[in-house]
């Protein structure tokens, strides 16, 4: 008994918080149940003077209508050509590709197609929220302006063409290998085209030093990539994952196969006159023969008392086969009989042949 | 003639063999009738009765009068000869609708028309400033692009233009 009035003024702050608290919870009923707006006023009212309160029937009186604040639309702002000098700059005002923009390009334009006057109120769409003019590129950004101010900025990059290779005969003789690369430009994420990794190169033949034996190893082992007709050699290669490296690898072949060419394997000594590619007149007989009649008739010649019929060119000593097949008459003789055998029987190889043989066996009379 | 007396030899034979519903699977293969064509009215959109139905100019030309009245949507080089990337470019361009469709959501007011050019995708479109703030369009231009360049991995370009409302860019009532 003792222990509990000891603790009685706490418990009696304990009971008061507690009925302090159910009151609260009745007013927050009241609140719910009556309207929030109706009881504040009844409080009000109620400690203003100390009258009873007056039940307000919900709906009853009209109540004041809050204004419900709408959001005006904001205004356009107007369209930047309206406010445009005359004499602008226009590289200033469109200065790189851009969407046609109806506010800023100064000229009326329209676009699309109207089939009746029901549609459009027929007429055509002009620039504003037009989606077609819209779509497709346009050249604003490449006016005259634009590309003049483009060259003076890149002018300080460019240098003079260089001394000495004013014409192509002087690029070619400067620089014989012809290099043929191709960059691809597409619309994607990666620069990265498989396709750029082809190169090939070009050059003639006749630009390389090569003998007889060499030029045609050459031409065998380059097959079809040599051209006859313009004599050039193409050398085409996409083995390798990158440009620099196929790049690389042709030149090693071009100087691997310059090498090889100018061996002489020993099994190219075996070659024998039916495997001649062509006609060679100091490998035939017709080269025996034409030496033979040449001492024949100088020793007919030397017998013979008469100075007329006789062949002047012929220097005392026939014995030599090479001094005589050196003589200009037998030289040319060759050229014809190689020609009318390599290039095929035509009027002109023909009529070669005839004047190579008058003058070697020195006719004067006029053959048909 | 050959065909018809093969069918019948066909049914005597299955009566006893076959059952009757393997007999008429193999019938059914066999069509000759003409083709109807009748569904071939893709991207027309259907007049209503009293014509109240708004178009814009996009919606109102037919897809087979593309490039004679209207212009294509997408830009990009993937469809000329001997490019690659087809599949991949056509399928960015379906998320990019997609996605755009989405987060303008009411405003937007045209299709979206997609231009490549190098690694660059511009996006250029209408939008209604009727239920849009000016900050939100700026908010939601940043963040498309900030979004489609992260997933794309390019430089995505939002190239917009405000109109007044809808009613604007109606080109004519079906």
């Amino acid at each position: 008994m003792a222990a509990l009035r000891q603790y009685s003024p706490i418990v009696n702050d304990i009971h008061r918080t507690f009925l302090t608290s159910l009151s609260a919870i009745q007013f927050r009923h009241l609140r719910s149940s009556t309207g929030h707006r109706q009881t504040e006023r009844n409080e009000r009212e109620l400690n203003d003077s100390d009258s009873f309160r007056v039940y307000e029937i919900e709906g009853l009186r009209k109540s004041k209508e809050e204004k419900k604040t709408r959001r005006v639309a904001p205004k356009p702002f107007a369209p930047r050509y309206r406010s445009m000098p005359v004499d602008q700059d226009w590289t200033n005002v469109w200065p790189s590709a851009a969407t046609f923009k109806w506010a800023t390009v100064p000229f009326p334009v329209r676009q699309g197609y109207i089939k009746s006057s029901a549609e459009n109120e027929g007429v055509i769409p002009a620039k504003y929220g037009n989606l077609e003019l819209m779509k497709g590129p346009n050249f604003l950004h490449l006016t005259p302006a634009h590309i003049k101010k483009h060259c003076a900025a890149l002018k300080k990059f460019c240098t003079p063409w260089p001394e000495g290779l004013e014409t192509d005969g002087k690029c070619r003789h400067h620089f014989p290998v012809e290099s043929i690369t191709s960059d691809y430009v597409f619309a994607a994420p990666s620069i990265r085209d498989e396709r750029a990794r082809f190169v090939t190169i070009k050059f003639y033949l006749s630009d390389l030093e090569l003998d007889y034996h060499a030029r045609d190893k050459f031409i065998r082992l380059v097959g079809t990539r040599y051209n006859k007709d313009t004599d050039e050699v193409t050398f085409e290669s996409g083995r390798c994952p990158l440009k620099a490296q196929n790049l690389d690898f042709l030149k090693f072949v071009l100087t691997a196969l310059y090498f090889e060419s100018w061996k002489y394997e020993s099994w190219e000594k075996l070659k024998e006159l039916s495997d001649m590619e062509r006609y060679f007149w100091d490998l035939n007989a017709s080269r025996k023969k034409c030496t033979s009649l040449l001492r024949t008739i100088k020793s007919l010649d030397d017998s013979s008392e008469s100075n007329s019929d006789k062949l002047n060119y012929l220097p005392p000593d026939v014995s030599d086969d090479e001094a005589l097949c050196s003589l200009p008459e037998v030289n040319k003789y060759k050229v014809a009989i190689e020609e009318i055998f390599n290039e095929g029987e035509n009027i002109d190889t023909i009529n070669q042949y005839k004047n190579a043989v008058k003058t070697l066996l020195n006719i004067n009379s006029d053959v048909v | 003639m050959a065909l018809f007396s093969n069918m019948i030899a066909l049914s005597q034979m299955s009566q006893k063999i076959l059952p009757y519903s393997t007999l008429r699977v193999a019938l059914r293969g066999l069509s000759t009738s003409a083709c109807v064509c009748k569904n071939k009215r893709t991207g027309v959109p259907k007049a209503t009765q009293f014509k109240t139905r708004p178009l814009t100019y996009e919606e109102a030309q037919a897809p087979h009068y593309m490039y004679q009245r209207k212009g294509w949507l997408s830009w990009n080089t993937t469809n000329l000869y001997e490019e690659k990337r087809i599949a991949e470019t056509t399928f960015e361009d379906l998320i990019i609708r997609k996605f755009i469709f989405g987060t303008w959501h009411g405003a937007l007011t045209s299709e979206v028309i997609i231009k490549r050019r190098h690694n660059l995708i511009v996006l250029s479109y209408l939008v209604t400033m009727e239920k849009t703030l000016l900050r939100q369009i700026y908010f939601l231009k940043g963040y498309t692009e900030e979004l489609l360049s992260t997933w794309l991995k390019c430089p995505v370009k939002v190239e917009l233009q405000a109109i007044g409302s809808k009613a604007e860019v109606i080109f004519k009532k079906i």
